[in-house]
């Protein structure tokens, strides 16, 4: 081998510039789309939320009952106990996104479904999960089969005749009892087990029966503040109660983060006492555009009497069928592909087709649904049922995707561990794998339904109407969507009340919906990410 | 309990047992759901797209307009009250939305994933990477909103000559929309490059920046280059944005031109959103071009996924 005869008399000079403004350029680079769209998100809050229209004293008075004493508490909080800084945090945001859908939930039960109904298919659904329990408690004998189809036809018999028993009564009690009943109950049930979760059953007993009784004077005590009784149930059923039941199971725990309280109240008190001060004072606030009128009427030709209700409604509507629909599909899709799936060529093809499902075009989505739904099936056009099913069906490869990363995630010594015990595959994945993997199949299920919320492409293709001036009221009435809604006002009734009005504040109602959703999902991912290690 | 019991549950086979059979049928039904939905799309678009050309119509049993498949394909004018059905001018919008977006996209995108993969602390991180998914989280019609209402009249101040509807400012918000798929699928294809790798070049005295890019974005080229072409397939079936903010009136412009970009003009999706919320009556020849559309869009997204697919898998460095 010739030897090389180059001689190296330095190492050179190493230049650090290059490397430096390198540095910067990427991270200007990233943050280029961050800072675009918040200043584009800034502007849009402007036009719709107009601040700079409210009085001076206005933002003096919240500046000091709210900014300030915040600011204080936060910093100091902040600097001495951050545990305690993100706990109080928490609970205000968990208070501000668990009333908007409340809210949501509200308009449901008020317009859509009347609390009767509710409560009888509640009823219906109790009485059949109590024949099935004792179906499968008292005879262990029966064939698998058998108990099968008797709990089957327990189901349906009781949902047959319950609702409408409970509909041809003569005299039912008022519908914030029958809420109380049917929605609270269950669920102060859930919080207060969470909530005194060491406290023994008489605590256990004592924190649910405090919740009901909370939600149950909601019903008397909401319209005395000026909320009718049907939404004051239910915010108190779905936001105050389970965010106080939440803070009161921390605090059990972690009697250390007690101080992060004080900031919850601090910004509960700041924003009462602001509001009741300016009104007192008699200080104008803004003259936003996302105002009460505007979230609870319909569609105007007028910019200015435009409303999103119809729309916010139908969204709500669809959330629900798109997540009933593709929930159980895209986890079962999920379980069999990580969990039963033999490694064969089938089996890959699935895969491949996933993956390639997931990149289709939104606007063919709306094609199918159009052709095989409305063209095929004969359906109506643009009703809440192809409108759910077919975005259903465009988010399905996303919820098997993300579901499977997150079977993927459970150990395998756990399923190991499962059938050394003697269980079967569907014990294993009802016992061991769901309930490990849930977190993160809920995470990916609700990112997912926020890209579905977000739609609107499908929605048009299917026939759904630009323009709605009433709620649906079922599975079969037409259906408009909040982007659909703001689709319909940017380019049909393109013209600058419209630009400078109506879109911008359906713009941000949108949005508020779809970052707490995120929002939620990335909370829940963190939190179960930081638990799994 | 006796022993028979016992005996009988220890050698039951519980692996056909009527339970288990019933819930692994659910579960194998829910996955074979997603063929029925690719066999149903494409059956869907060939029988739909075939009662729209003359060639295939009477095949389909449809009488009345029909349109030649090589209009279809070479003509230069979309006019749909004059039956005048030539997709180019849609492809060619398309094609500038595309082009125009990954002129935008694809710098920040790789400049991103080289930053979270090599430079951001952990806990920058875990800043940088939500804030991105918000960008592919805001719904397009809103991207739409932005580009007229904002992005334009801010343009506009630079360059006078800009329509009111443009194809400009759709590719900037398309580009905005897509950077997070360029930024998170390239950074995974970093982060898979071995520390080995890295350890060497620091090794042999190169500085962070050498590594970077000698390194790192060589070893992770089909990565790149495979979230290249998905980020652009998105950009082409992306639908709203460009319905918002591009225009209505078709018309046959060069994508490699930067002046075509300073008018408005039709891309394909958006061509199909205007045929669906005009005066188009179901069974018409118009409503009918509306599936030929979608077949070309179908065919043109499933190719480039099947490429970004073979690239990643075909030309990927195993370490």
């Amino acid at each position: 081998m010739a030897t090389r005869e180059d001689v190296i008399e330095d190492f050179g000079h190493v230049s650090r510039t290059a490397g430096t403004v390198f540095r910067y350029l990427l991270l200007a680079a990233t943050l280029f789309g961050i800072v675009a769209l918040a200043v584009l998100l800034l502007y849009v809050a402007n036009d719709a939320i107009q601040p700079l229209t409210a009085d001076p004293g206005w933002h003096l008075t919240f500046f000091l009952t709210l900014v300030v004493p915040t600011l204080a508490v936060s910093s100091y909080l902040f600097r001495t106990d951050p545990v305690s800084f993100r706990f109080g945090a928490s609970i205000v945001g968990l208070l501000a996104v668990s009333t908007m859908f409340a809210g949501g939930m509200a308009m449901i039960f008020v317009d859509i479904v009347p609390p009767v109904v509710w409560f009888g298919y509640v009823l219906a659904l109790c009485l059949s999960l109590a024949g099935v329990v004792v179906i499968e408690r008292f005879d262990r004998q029966l064939p698998f089969l058998a108990r099968f189809v008797a709990a089957g036809a327990i189901v349906v018999g009781a949902f047959a005749v319950v609702p409408g028993l409970v509909q041809s009564l003569p005299v039912y009690p008022t519908d914030d009892i029958l809420l109380t009943l049917s929605f609270g109950a269950p669920i102060a049930a859930v919080v207060g087990r969470y909530a005194a979760a060491d406290a023994g059953r008489r605590g256990r007993l004592l924190a649910i029966g405090a919740g009901v009784v909370a939600i149950g004077l909601g019903g008397v005590v909401g319209p005395l503040l000026g909320v009718t009784p049907v939404p004051a149930t239910v915010i108190l059923s779905l936001a105050v109660v389970p965010t106080a039941g939440y803070a009161a199971g921390i605090v059990r725990r972690h009697p250390a983060r007690r101080s992060g309280l004080v900031l919850t109240a601090v910004v509960l008190l700041g924003a009462f006492g602001g509001a009741a001060a300016v009104d007192a004072l008699g200080f104008a606030g803004p003259q936003s555009w996302v105002d009460w009128q505007f979230l609870t009427s319909a569609h105007s030709g007028d910019a200015i009497n435009a409303g999103l209700y119809p729309a916010i409604g139908g969204s709500i509507l669809l959330m629900v069928t798109v997540a009933a629909l593709s929930f159980p599909l895209g986890v079962g899709a999920a379980v069999y592909l990580e969990e039963y799936a033999p490694d064969n060529r089938f089996t890959r093809f699935i895969d491949v087709n996933i993956s390639n499902l997931a990149g289709v075009p939104s606007v063919v989505y709306g094609l199918l649904g159009l052709a095989v739904f409305v063209t095929y099936l004969g359906q109506p056009t643009g009703t809440v049922l192809i409108g759910g099913a077919t975005l259903a069906l465009l988010i399905l490869p996303i919820v098997i995707i993300s579901a499977r990363e997150a079977l993927r995630s459970v150990p395998d010594s756990m399923r190991q561990a499962s059938y050394g015990m003697g269980a079967t595959r569907w014990q294993t994945i009802r016992n061991v794998v769901l309930p490990r993997a849930f977190p993160g199949i809920l995470t990916g299920t609700i990112l997912a339904l926020g890209r579905a919320i977000g739609e609107t492409a499908p929605l048009i293709m299917i026939g759904a109407p630009n323009v709605l001036f009433s709620l649906p009221t079922g599975l079969s009435s037409k259906v408009s969507a909040m982007p659909l809604q703001v689709y319909a006002w940017a380019s049909l009734f393109a013209s600058d009340p419209f630009y400078q009005a109506a879109v911008p504040a359906g713009v941000v109602v949108l949005l508020v919906v779809l970052l707490s959703m995120n929002s939620v999902a990335i909370v829940l991912r963190n939190k179960y990410q930081s638990d799994s290690q | 309990m006796s022993t028979d019991d016992i005996t009988r549950d220890l050698t039951r086979r519980t692996e056909n047992s009527p339970r288990e059979l019933l819930t692994r049928s659910f579960f194998f039904l829910c996955a074979v759901l997603s063929i029925v939905t690719t066999v149903s799309i494409i059956l869907m678009l060939t029988t739909e797209a075939a009662k729209f050309f003359s060639v295939t119509a009477p095949l389909m049993g449809i009488e009345g307009p029909t349109a030649s498949v090589v209009d279809f394909f070479t003509g230069t004018e979309w006019v749909i009250n004059n039956e005048q059905f030539g997709v180019l001018p849609l492809v060619s919008a398309t094609l500038a939305v595309t082009i125009g977006s990954a002129v935008v996209a694809i710098p920040l995108g790789v400049a991103t994933a080289i930053y979270l993969s090599e430079y951001a602390s952990s806990r920058a991180q875990r800043v940088l990477k939500p804030a991105l998914e918000v960008l592919a989280g805001v719904p397009t019609v809103v991207y739409g909103f932005f580009a007229v209402v904002y992005i334009t009249p801010a343009l506009k101040t630079v360059i006078p000559g800009l329509g009111t509807f443009n194809m400009l400012s759709a590719s900037i918000v398309v580009g905005i929309m897509i950077i997070p798929m360029v930024a998170s699928i390239s950074e995974d294809a970093m982060s898979a490059v071995p520390d080995s790798l890295r350890q060497a070049g620091y090794g042999m005295g190169a500085t962070k920046f050498d590594v970077s890019v000698g390194i790192v974005v060589p070893a992770s080229l089909s990565g790149i280059f495979s979230s290249f072409i998905l980020a652009l397939s998105r950009a082409i079936g992306e639908t709203m944005a460009v319905t918002v903010a591009a225009g209505s009136q078709a018309n046959l412009l060069n994508p490699l031109n930067p002046t075509a970009y300073l008018e408005g003009a039709l891309p394909m999706t958006a061509a199909m959103v205007n045929l669906l919320t005009g005066d188009v009556t179901g069974g018409g020849v118009a409503y009918r071009s509306l599936f030929a559309i979608g077949l070309t869009l179908f065919v043109i997204t499933l190719i480039m996924n099947i490429i970004s697919d073979l690239v990643a898998q075909r030309y990927r460095e195993e370490y």
